[in-house]
């Protein structure tokens, strides 16, 4: 019965790859014509990019951890791990003066440090259970929107850019040198996404419990370990480009279990094409309902909170 | 040769120590039911030699090989375990979570072969499953779970197999169709360890009992040496009734008849 629906499934997931991606470069307020058309479309196929790696990354570090932690509620935003990320981006903006070269090993730094206070947070007892994360991780991230936004004023930068990186937007402006860092970020977060990949066996036996998965020749604690690090890479350097992102690795995960089962070889490519495509079609209404366009969290959270519910209702 | 040999163990959860000075030799091929109240460490016990926990002091070695110098996938070959509890989060089919079982076989980039696809059909057609295979595992029946979970360690090809209170959820025909893929899976060649609340099913599967409190060995021998009125009475502190079983002469306990113990029985 799951192989019937695995190809209906990836054509869905890819149509609604490449229609986002249509949608994207085709629509925005520089419209689809003039003289500065070549302008334009570098513009918008950076944009394309960012929001595919974003999209793809956080949709795939999202399924990952709600795997490796068993936690439908996991996710980069819900554990607070994106806010943390955005503080250490700001940070080495504010502190440095190499023009935000520096700004995806800060969004690295403080992505790696939230996941480790959360989930010491969370965990009681040897058991990281849902609300216990996402209290921990709520908590935090109240925290950290705080002190991005002082360090912020604190180094003279508009609100503007505060609330982008605490809400989140593609439309990153990029120099000769972001652009090559970009480059190596992009590169960074596939081997990052093929790497979890080649854990999905590992991550599918953990959801029958820590201590049955070492039984059955799992090293969880390697697993976790390399899991954090890996998805706090991913998610600090992303980050550090788009500001905190909500709701999309929570949301797109259920969805592509829904269309493919459980399997993580299967849930993880899925979700990177998902989460990319949804991200961009967030995109694409962010910056086009509203004249001067606003945060993307703003579009991902009006989806975001009612499946959220939906989850807390339903999954607990 | 022995399968299990634990000798001059400590472990404990906090300062004070659950077991200190603890040995004990499980020999190949026996079928051994581990007893005892809550808390006398039999789930430690499983876990020390499952190297789940790490023992503070002492020995233990599998099949004369120390447990310290295997790796994980080595031990997931030579011994399979049930654990008490099997929650999955997500719904995963049976035959997936069989396959789990083939994980310490498989390299990282490799897919199931045609032996792992066997390994878990015969896994679990041995405990009489193979019709649940493309069920979801977290919609079937407590006692169709217990066999699926059973399958999966089977399908490690263990030589010892540990189980931690395999049928305590089950109605009685379950509980005795796990204790008979036991006893037939002993009858080929396996080690099976059986913790169990359940001193009759223990007394009547098991080639030995293994009887602790508090982390101690109180006594390790045949059923009838170990099943007797005085020391149940004496580790569990009720005054129990302990009758041949009809059939087989092994012992069987029950609890006295306190609801009709009124002045009709008095003499």
């Amino acid at each position: 019965m799951m192989q019937r629906r695995l190809l209906p499934g990836w054509v869905g997931l890819i149509l609604l790859f490449v229609l986002a991606a249509a949608l994207s470069v085709a629509v925005g307020p520089g419209g689809f014509s003039g003289t500065n058309l070549s302008a334009v479309m570098n513009l918008r196929l950076l944009r394309l990019a960012l929001g595919i790696i974003a999209g793809g990354v956080l949709a795939v570090v999202g399924a990952s951890l709600q795997g490796l932690l068993r936690n439908p509620l996991a996710d980069p935003f819900t554990m607070g791990v994106a806010s943390g990320a955005a503080l250490g981006a700001s940070l080495t903006l504010v502190l440095g003066r190499t023009a935000g070269a520096f700004a995806p090993v800060g969004g690295f730094a403080g992505a790696l440090v939230t996941m480790l206070v959360v989930y010491a947070l969370a965990r009681v007892r040897g058991r990281v259970t849902a609300t216990g994360l996402v209290l921990a991780g709520v908590i935090m991230s109240f925290l950290f929107s705080s002190l991005v936004m002082l360090a912020m004023i604190l180094g003279r930068r508009t609100l503007g850019e505060a609330v982008y990186m605490m809400m989140g937007h593609l439309g990153a402006v990029f120099t000769g040198t972001t652009v090559w860092l970009f480059g190596v970020v992009a590169v960074l977060s596939v081997a990052g996404c093929a790497w979890l990949f080649s854990m999905s066996r590992s991550l599918d036996i953990m959801s029958s419990g820590e201590e049955a998965a070492e039984t059955l020749g799992v090293d969880t604690q390697r697993v976790t370990k390399t899991v954090f690090v890996i998805s706090s890479v991913l998610v600090g350097t992303v980050v550090s480009f788009t500001g905190a992102i909500s709701f999309v690795g929570l949301i797109v995960p259920h969805l592509v279990r829904m269309l493919f089962g459980p399997e993580h070889r299967r849930v993880l490519p899925g979700s990177f094409v998902a989460g990319a495509g949804i991200l961009l079609f967030s995109d694409v209404l962010a910056r086009n309902v509203v004249p001067g366009g606003l945060p993307l969290s703003i579009v991902t959270a009006l989806v975001g909170v009612p499946f959220f519910i939906y989850l807390l209702r339903s999954r607990l | 040769m022995n399968a299990i040999e634990l000798s001059d163990l400590a472990f404990g959860y906090s300062e004070r120590l659950l077991f200190d000075g603890f040995s004990l030799d499980i020999a190949a091929g026996e079928f051994l039911g581990v007893i005892g109240p809550n808390g006398a460490g039999k789930s430690t016990l499983l876990k020390l030699v499952a190297g789940l926990l790490r023992p503070s002091r002492g020995s233990i070695r599998i099949r004369e090989r120390d447990l310290d110098g295997l790796g994980r996938r080595e031990i997931a070959r030579t011994v399979g375990v049930v654990l008490q509890e099997n929650p999955f989060a997500f719904d995963y089919s049976v035959s997936d979570v069989v396959m789990m079982g083939r994980n310490a076989y498989m390299g990282r980039f490799q897919s199931p072969g045609k032996h792992d696809r066997e390994a878990v059909s015969s896994a679990l057609e041995f405990v009489d499953a193979l019709f649940l295979r493309d069920k979801r595992i977290n919609s079937i029946s407590a006692g169709e779970r217990q066999r699926v979970v059973l399958a999966r360690a089977l399908a490690q090809e263990p030589g010892i197999l540990m189980l931690d209170e395999a049928t305590s959820h089950l109605d009685i025909a379950h509980q005795q169709l796990i204790a008979r893929i036991l006893l037939e899976l002993n009858r080929q060649g396996k080690t099976v360890v059986f913790l169990s609340h359940d001193l009759n099913l223990a007394a009547l599967y098991c080639s030995r009992v293994l009887l602790l409190d508090r982390g101690k060995v109180v006594a390790c021998d045949v059923p009838e040496r170990v099943i007797t009125t005085e020391l149940i009475r004496s580790v569990y502190g009720v005054e129990p009734i302990v009758t041949r079983h009809p059939e087989s002469g092994r012992p069987q306990v029950m609890l006295p008849g306190e609801r009709h113990q009124t002045p009709v029985s008095k003499p």
